[in-house]
């Protein structure tokens, strides 16, 4: 059992976590959890799956970090967007 | 890299965890915010600051001390400030009630 | 040995996302979240991608926790879960399913690595030798150009939508000896971390997110007030990281023909020039996303 395979196991497992909560859950919050760790999931399988001979190739790497700044934005808007129909239901 | 840094190098880390462990129980334990304030502060900074200077043993380089320094004093900065922010934070919301 | 390592470190992972997830308590739930991005951090590093592990710790963590944290005392509390035992059953039987069923097909998926050798074969013309910091500003500059106007985008729906400004309050006396040495060294440490990026994991995002961490200790210590006029300052700082690379892109394409292939020779000063301007602009971004941006009022 190699390492690979136990972060390939540790991504798909977050990768059904967030899916679970995601479909059960009503709280804004908690689903912009969801979806980052979801996020995280998929690039722990991208990266593990990266390595090839104790080397990680360089452009999934590129394409995690990418990915996290990409994330922080969707995350910003999203929260924001929830608050202003928070605050919608309010009036 | 000496036996004798080795040896000390392990020494500190296994004692940076015990006081860890021993920062996590208080946690896990105490009663009170304050008290659990003590623990975190207290015990997580000395717990980090000997696993820190253990890692540094261990490598042997001058260069790893000096970064392993910095995260010691920010770490510890940090910490110390963030107490003193949750205390500040606890103690006006149970004098309001 | 280090199989112990990454078995203990993936089940730690796993239960505090799991942890995070299934809290009542909101503030909880963004703790967990954090310390299961630190986690996932360590676990980059055991696969062997310490610039990513930079940018999580810093971005994934740090500032999607501050974020969450600002809305988790704003937004409404809500029914957790509504739905009924069996609904949830079903749901997490998929679920399994479907992870199962990703793990399987990653583990045996065949395919040629045919990245590693064109990276290496052309790292020595980059103009950087570490191959993450050439991949993201030379191979593939166009995706981080796209990155940027994303970056760029979310702020204009912050812009549209306008959620309040966090309005710093009183944090007391230890504050100011705090911010007194962490923003010189977040400053510090930011350009550090920019100059080393050519060579060993390092760069533009990681000292861009340090220094937006710099100066959201200015603005909630109270240093530095969010008053409209700073933050218009720093919507402008966020639109120069755009404008240069927008710029280098178009005169890469005047000078050599093909938009964003840097003349022979000079790539290294285009990816530093760059990447300068990324740094301050990412900082200003990260900041404004988590103030929102002013609007002047409709006179």
């Amino acid at each position: 059992m190699t390492s690979d395979l136990i972060y390939i196991c540790a991504g798909s497992g977050l990768v059904g976590l967030a899916l679970y909560r995601l479909s059960t859950c009503r709280d804004m919050l908690l689903r912009v959890l969801s979806l980052n760790v979801l996020a995280v999931g998929v690039a722990m399988l991208f990266l593990a799956s990266a390595r090839h001979a104790g080397i990680t190739d360089a452009v999934p790497q590129a394409f995690v970090l990418t990915g996290i700044v990409v994330l922080v934005a969707v995350t910003a808007a999203l929260l924001a967007l929830a608050e202003r129909v928070d605050g919608q239901d309010d009036e | 890299m000496t036996p004798i840094l080795y040896v000390l190098g392990l020494t500190l880390t296994t004692a940076g965890v015990g006081f860890l462990l021993i920062a996590a129980l208080g946690v896990w334990r105490l009663p009170d915010v304050m008290s659990r304030l003590h623990a975190l502060t207290k015990a997580d900074t000395a717990g980090l600051t000997l696993i820190a200077l253990g890692a540094a043993c261990l490598t042997g380089r001058l260069d790893t001390l000096l970064a392993l320094g910095l995260c010691i004093i920010l770490v510890g900065l940090s910490g110390a400030t963030m107490g003193h922010l949750i205390a500040r934070t606890h103690l006006s919301e149970t004098d309001s009630e | 040995m280090s199989l112990a390592f990454d078995i203990l470190l993936t089940i730690g992972i796993f239960f505090t996302a799991a942890a995070t997830l299934g809290m009542r308590d909101r503030v909880g739930s963004v703790v967990g979240f954090v310390v299961a991005g630190l986690l996932v951090a360590l676990s980059w590093v055991r696969l062997g991608a310490p610039d990513v592990a930079l940018a999580e710790a810093a971005i994934g963590a740090g500032l999607t926790g501050a974020l969450l944290l600002r809305s988790s005392g704003r937004l409404k509390p809500v029914e957790r879960l509504i739905s009924p035992p069996s609904h949830r059953f079903i749901v997490a039987l998929i679920a399994a399913a479907f992870a199962g069923a990703l793990a399987w097909a990653v583990y045996t998926a065949s395919g040629a690595a045919l990245y590693p050798a064109l990276v290496s074969e052309r790292l020595a013309s980059s103009g950087v030798t570490n191959p993450v910091t050439a991949v993201l500003l030379n191979f593939r500059a166009w995706d981080t150009l796209l990155e940027i106007a994303v970056l760029f985008a979310a702020l204009i729906l912050v812009r549209i939508v306008a959620p309040a400004v966090p309005q710093p309050v009183a944090l007391g006396e230890l504050m100011l000896p705090f911010a007194r040495i962490i923003v010189p060294m977040c400053a510090f440490l930011a350009g550090h971390l920019l100059w080393q990026g050519a060579s060993v994991p390092g760069g533009a995002f990681q000292a861009g997110a340090m220094l937006a961490g710099g100066l959201l200790v200015l603005m909630l210590g109270g240093f530095a007030a969010p008053t409209p006029r700073l933050m218009s300052w720093g919507a402008m700082l966020a639109l120069v990281g755009l404008a240069v690379f927008s710029l280098a892109a178009l005169g890469a394409e005047v000078l050599t023909g093909t938009l964003l292939l840097y003349p022979d020779g000079t790539a290294k000063f285009w990816i530093l020039g760059i990447e300068a301007a990324l740094t301050l602009s990412i900082a200003a971004m990260l900041c404004l996303l988590f103030c929102g941006v002013p609007r002047r009022p409709l006179k």
